[in-house]
């Protein structure tokens, strides 16, 4: 579904280059419901704006659902985005003008959906993340919680095969959190690819599978005893 | 087209929007009104005054030591075979007044002999057996003054010419389109005869209440032996301002007994239509300038609304950029946007350009304005709008959909 070879992410001033993404390597499965991990300024989010087509890459190849993205131009990369990809941001980035129902609406306008078929979409997805009776309510009358919920919602609805979803509980609290959560590995049940970057033990620890990345490179786990034993311990605490 | 959810975002926006929408309803309420004025100057001081402008020049002479009637009409008569004999000269008669002149006699004319009775208003020019060919008229029925015609009178004499020649916008005004020449009208108890139909010669005033009857104009077959009178002068073709330049030399040579005023005394007829229309052109500038600053400042305004719009929303258009939304669409919602606002504001501003001019007619008695004056300042204003908004939309479809992930 996402496979990264050799990827690599530079940042050139006039002085200096910064590598965020060295020699990247990654593959998640359809499917498969991957956390990415890593201290701040790992390249975590790099990696993940590569990874829904937000940003260009330096080196490297990335195919994602069989297709070569480096050479595609910016209108075909919007049409990937729109088709192939659903995003959960951490502050939500729902449009503060628009009500639940219009924010879900937006990408499927641009994929240039008939009415009918959109309102279907909406209200499905809607209903799956429980805000169906929310659909005319602004951002600003729903709580945090309920607001990622509508993020998720409108990543759902365009039906994408695969979820991006960067700190999506970073924005709330434990309560709200666990429920967002909860909906993800849903979700994920009912055969969603997600790829999930966190900087939360616990949260990371829910995911099939665990991508650590320090310095722009994905490393080993269970090969550093540095990170081994935190992250097992949070392991076993979360699945005990 | 996303044209409810932009109407949706617009409501969480209402003073700006109402603001630009407001702004371009007055703007278009008083562009249509001011074009309106400016096209109907710009119609009235284009109009044809009738005569061979080309190559005429008028001279105004003012006699020196009040001489007496018979020794005004010798030293009349003594220029005017000098003008003639003027190498670069063609023709010359005098007169009181001549088109455009700004000011002259104006005469009710009658079909009865009772001057409260009159059919028609019109302008009185004397002239003798040379003002046809001077002037440049063209004779379309009878003939010209007979030199034994021509009469003289004195500033006290009654007017009442024997024989006087009309044009025919003031024969179809008389007698609506029946043969002129002939006729008997009445400028006085006494009949007139209608000997001739010149085609065109304007009045003398410009006055926008005259415009009905701008072309009623009478020859009368007389010279004034008055102080002060013009006289109009025909040159060879292209000779008309090297004439001008010698002219007042040449008459103060011929008889030193007058003045000609150094500053406006001779005056081509170039100058004398740029003298006659300098409030309409100083309206139409005045209007264009006072249309160029609104729709400037109009565009302006759409300019900086947008330009402060995109940079309040630079995260929202990231996210649509993330949601799949292409430049093209960012482009498109920015460009609907304003031409909404626009569309809401050319509506107010019909309506208001109407009233306005509502309110126009009454106090300065304009016209009615034409629809097509609002269809084209509906047009001109939806054009503005889109161009306006058009660099800062090129600027939010730049906007990264990177923008998305970062923190405000």
């Amino acid at each position: 579904m996402l496979k990264m070879t050799h990827l690599s992410k530079v940042y050139r001033t006039e002085v200096v280059e910064t590598y965020a993404l060295r020699d990247f390597n990654i593959d998640v499965k359809e499917g498969e419901f991957v956390a990415v991990t890593g201290p701040s300024g790992s390249g975590k989010t790099t990696f993940l704006t590569i990874a829904g087509l937000l940003e260009t890459f330096t080196g490297g190849e990335y195919h994602l659902d069989g297709i070569e993205v480096s050479q595609l131009n910016d209108n075909a990369r919007s049409k990937i985005r729109n088709e192939k990809i659903g995003f959960i941001f951490q502050a939500f980035n729902l449009i503060p003008d628009l009500n639940v129902f219009d924010n879900v609406e937006v990408p499927l306008r641009y994929r240039g959906m008939k009415a009918p078929e959109r309102k279907e979409r909406i209200m499905g997805a809607l209903e799956r993340v429980g805000l169906a009776s929310r659909a005319k309510h602004y951002p600003a009358e729903l709580s945090g919680g309920q607001q990622q919920r509508v993020a998720i919602a409108r990543a759902l609805a365009g039906s994408p095969r695969l979820l991006l979803a960067d700190e999506p509980t970073g924005n709330l609290d434990t309560q709200m959190a666990r429920g967002v959560m909860e909906l993800l590995e849903e979700i994920h049940r009912d055969g969603a690819t997600i790829v999930m970057v966190t900087h939360d033990p616990e949260l990371a620890a829910r995911a099939q599978r665990n991508v650590h990345i320090i310095d722009g490179q994905v490393v080993d786990l269970a090969e550093d005893p540095r990170f081994h034993t935190a992250y097992t311990a949070a392991a076993g605490q979360i699945r005990g | 087209m996303q044209i409810r959810p932009i109407l949706a975002a617009l409501r969480h926006h209402k003073a700006g929007s109402l603001l630009i929408a407001l702004q371009v309803a007055l703007t278009l309420a008083i562009v249509c009104n001011a074009l309106f004025i400016i096209h109907g100057r710009l119609t009235h001081l284009s109009q044809p005054s009738g005569v061979d402008e080309d190559r005429l020049l008028v001279v105004e002479n003012q006699w020196a030591g009040k001489p007496d009637a018979g020794h005004i009409g010798s030293m009349m008569s003594a220029d005017l075979n000098f003008l003639r004999q003027m190498p670069g000269v063609s023709n010359a008669y005098a007169t009181d007044a001549y088109p455009l002149r700004g000011g002259g006699m104006s005469y009710g004319i009658g079909l009865v002999p009772d001057k409260l009775k009159y059919a028609a208003e019109s302008a009185l020019y004397f002239a003798d057996e040379n003002g046809i060919d001077t002037l440049g008229l063209k004779l379309v029925a009878g003939r010209n003054f007979r030199a034994d015609e021509i009469g003289q009178i004195d500033a006290h004499s009654p007017i009442e010419p024997a024989e006087a020649i009309i044009t025919v916008d003031l024969a179809k005004a008389l007698f609506h389109g029946q043969a002129a020449v002939g006729k008997v009208i009445y400028l006085s108890a006494k009949p007139t005869v209608i000997i001739g139909v010149v085609e065109r010669m304007q009045i003398p005033w410009t006055y926008s209440d005259m415009a009905k009857w701008s072309g009623n104009s009478t020859l009368i077959p007389l010279r004034q032996l008055v102080d002060t009178f013009d006289y109009v002068v025909r040159t060879e073709p292209g000779q008309v301002d090297e004439i001008a330049s010698r002219v007042r030399a040449a008459l103060y040579a011929q008889n030193r007994m007058r003045v000609i005023d150094a500053d406006g005394g001779v005056l081509t007829y170039a100058q004398v239509r740029a003298k006659a229309y300098k409030n309409d052109r100083g309206i139409a500038i005045l209007m264009s300038a006072i249309s160029l600053v609104l729709l400037a400042i109009t565009g302006a305004g759409i300019v900086g609304l947008t330009s402060f719009w995109v940079g309040q929303r630079r995260k929202q258009i990231g996210v649509r950029r993330a949601l799949g939304a292409t430049r093209n669409d960012i482009l498109s919602y920015f460009l609907t946007e304003n031409l909404l606002i626009a569309v809401a504001g050319v509506t107010i501003g019909g309506v208001l350009a109407v009233a306005l001019n509502f309110w126009l007619m009454k106090q300065f008695e304009i016209d009615r304005l034409a629809p097509g004056y609002v269809l084209a300042g509906v047009v001109a204003l939806l054009v503005l709008g889109q161009a306006a908004v058009l660099a800062p939309a090129l600027r939010a479809s730049h906007v990264p959909p990177v923008e998305a992930t970062r923190s405000v």
